[in-house]
């Protein structure tokens, strides 16, 4: 391991620290569980940072995965509840309201908790799997790949709108049990859930990030800087797209199951164009190219535009000030707060070695003339 | 007999409203390789420059097309020198930056103009409606048909038969070899910019009369629009006239038969499938322009 990344690492494990240990000097319910869901949104940007700055996939449709990770969560959630008007056999309220007899079939694993929370992480990993063998198999790249994931998206936003009956429809799946593990129930405005929270983003952080230096890692990152001359190499390049974008997809989809749990319902509006587009502006500020910045650019926009949107002044101009402050951050941080930031460490690390350098210099000019005397 | 003209029709008006829109983006992104995000904001801003010059001014529909053409393109050269011109080298931002331009856009509007939804007033003379074959259509939709068909025919005729045209088309080919002729690529490309602003304008004051405007619809349109791009591929004008006549006809037919969530679905669906297995677009084999 190299000198820089157990920086790099201690830097992550004392931001990860300092979020973890928020609830010891916080104690407000409604506040922590605000900032439960900055963490997660800030799992999501993890998520596309790997995909993005990483990869080189700009993944317009991060909320598909995101998406069907808080539905896996909410179906699960959803048949626990003790439902006010059901049918027979405990049916959800809304499928009773759209005149469905019976559970079907793909609902059913869902009464096992257990099953509930493995496929809110595998049936995202599956459809980023499914979509990235479907773009990189086919060469597709760039400014294509963006708009295929984009149009993914919406169409699978158009299919849960659309199937009312099993999905809820436009108004989500809501009305839902509190999630618990072996008869610890998680309420949405206590401390457990943070660290709940805050441990899986420190999980997911730490597994991308050993991602991002491994071997697949390096690939990937030589894939995103010449694609054809890695696969000149013999790399299958396809393969290792495929890779990093399925584990981006997972990441997102327990960021989704985590989001549904906060916020206690699921709606078609997770996987909508806002949210993805929000993801890309968090990732961009941030700097795409570093996981932590990632994360912390999350956590500066959102905490940001829930401080803002409260006052009266900023309430509409929000938005306004959000699109400037994105074109102003393309424009001229192209790599985000985390590269001005790194930039700037460069320069003085630089300075340093320069200054050592030239100490040593005069360290050994002013023992010149002593030798030219003994001579 | 006039279930089948009619649906033809309904299918061909949709096309040239479809048309109108995309063929400014073709344009920039043909020339310029930019994907314009805010192209559906140029389509909502000519729609609300239409709305304030008839309910400011008392200006006719017909009147006010060649003020907003100006207007739109005096934006969009303005959004190409400040933003675009900036990101040449880095395509993959231009859709951020112009997503971001989109986002202002539209809050900008809802700041000065408000939420509300607007109308725009159908000009007089053609808010009748017209019998072909037996089936019966609103005047305004076959005069918008033929105005597209004329922006078409005025683009082909600039693309194929000036000398900015020639310059267009030699920078669409290749960029360095273009300039090192001689040709100021930088101008060009403003100039292509502020065209397919305005042009985007021109479609949104079309369709002004026929939905009402509001700051958020752009974004249906620039999604339609880029499909008919990617369809028509990028090199040849006539490809995009072929593919939104087809997509036209196509989601007129859909939304007739299925619901309409599932014929855009279905739209999107066949969208990425082509992006896969012909990304040069349908037909650009046989008609390089």
């Amino acid at each position: 391991m190299s000198g820089k990344t157990k920086t790099e690492m201690a830097i992550y494990a004392v931001v990860c620290l300092a979020i973890l240990l928020v609830p010891v000097f916080l104690d407000d319910a409604f506040l922590l569980n605000k900032y439960a869901r900055y963490l997660v949104l800030g799992m999501l940007a993890v998520a596309l940072s790997l995909s993005w700055g990483y990869a080189g996939i700009l993944n317009l449709g991060q909320a598909t995965t995101f998406g069907l990770g808080s539905y896996c969560m909410a179906m699960a959630l959803k048949l626990k509840t003790i439902p006010v008007h059901t049918g027979s056999d405990g049916l959800p309220d809304f499928m009773v309201w759209n005149n469905v007899t019976e559970l079907p079939w793909f609902w059913k694993p869902f009464y096992s908790m257990s099953v509930g929370v493995a496929a809110g992480i595998l049936i995202p990993a599956l459809f980023a799997a499914l979509l990235g063998w479907f773009m990189f198999r086919g060469r597709v790249t760039g400014v294509y790949a963006a708009i295929t994931t984009l149009a993914a998206m919406v169409v699978v936003q158009l299919l849960i709108i659309d199937q009312q009956a099993y999905t809820g429809g436009f108004n989500g799946i809501t009305d839902l049990a509190q999630f618990d593990v072996a008869g610890f129930a998680f309420d949405a405005y206590g401390p457990a859930i943070y660290y709940l929270v805050a441990i899986c983003l420190t999980a997911s952080l730490f597994i991308a990030f050993a991602i991002t230096k491994s071997k697949a890692g390096l690939i990937v990152q030589a894939i995103r800087d010449e694609e054809d001359r890695v696969r000149f190499f013999g790399y299958d390049v396809a393969l290792y797209k495929i890779f990093v974008f399925s584990v981006s997809g997972a990441i997102a989809g327990v960021a989704g199951m985590l989001y549904t749990i906060v916020m206690e319902f699921a709606s078609p509006t997770f996987l909508g164009v806002p949210i993805s587009l929000s993801v890309v502006i968090w990732v961009a500020v941030g700097g795409r190219q570093s996981l932590l910045g990632a994360m912390l650019g999350a956590l500066i926009v959102t905490g940001m535009q829930g401080a803002l949107s409260e006052s009266e002044t900023f309430l509409d101009s929000w938005t306004l000030i959000m699109g400037l402050l994105f074109v102003l951050v393309v424009l001229f941080l192209p790599k985000g707060i985390a590269g001005a930031v790194e930039t700037i460490a460069g320069r003085f690390e630089r300075r340093r070695t320069l200054a050592r350098r030239q100490s040593r210099r005069a360290d050994t000019v002013g023992e010149a003339p002593r030798l030219e005397r003994l001579s | 007999m006039d279930i089948v003209v009619s649906q033809l029709m309904t299918g061909l008006s949709i096309a040239s409203i479809l048309m109108l829109v995309a063929l400014g983006l073709a344009i920039i992104y043909g020339v310029t390789g930019v994907i314009n995000l805010a192209h559906g904001e140029f389509v909502m801003l000519g729609a609300y420059v239409a709305w304030a010059l008839q309910a400011e001014f008392g200006m006719g529909l017909l009147a006010s097309l060649v003020p907003i053409f100006l207007i739109m393109a005096a934006v969009g050269w303005l959004v190409e020198v400040l933003v675009i011109s900036r990101l040449y080298g880095r395509l993959l931002d231009t859709i951020l930056a112009t997503w971001g331009i989109g986002v202002m856009a539209q809050q900008a509007v809802r700041l000065v103009v408000g939420g509300e939804l607007r109308y725009v007033q159908m000009p007089e003379s053609l808010s009748k409606s017209v019998t072909i074959l037996g089936a019966t259509d609103s005047a305004y939709r076959l005069f918008i048909l033929f105005v597209a068909l004329a922006l078409f025919g005025v683009t082909w005729v600039i693309y194929r038969y000036t000398n900015f045209g020639l310059k267009l088309r030699a920078i669409t080919q290749n960029r360095a070899v273009a300039s090192s002729f001689g040709i100021n690529t930088s101008r060009i490309y403003r100039l292509t910019f502020a065209y397919g602003a305005g042009m985007a304008g021109l479609a949104g004051a079309l369709v002004s009369p026929l939905k009402s405007v509001s700051p958020e619809m752009g974004t249906t349109y620039v999604v339609d629009a880029f499909m008919v791009v990617v369809l028509g591929g990028t090199q040849s004008l006539m490809g995009t006239l072929a593919s939104s006549g087809i997509l036209g006809e196509l989601s007129g037919y859909l939304a007739f038969y299925s619901n309409d969530t599932i014929a855009k679905a279905l739209v999107l669906v066949a969208i990425v499938a082509l992006i896969r297995f012909r990304p040069q677009g349908l037909f650009t084999a046989h008609a390089r322009t």
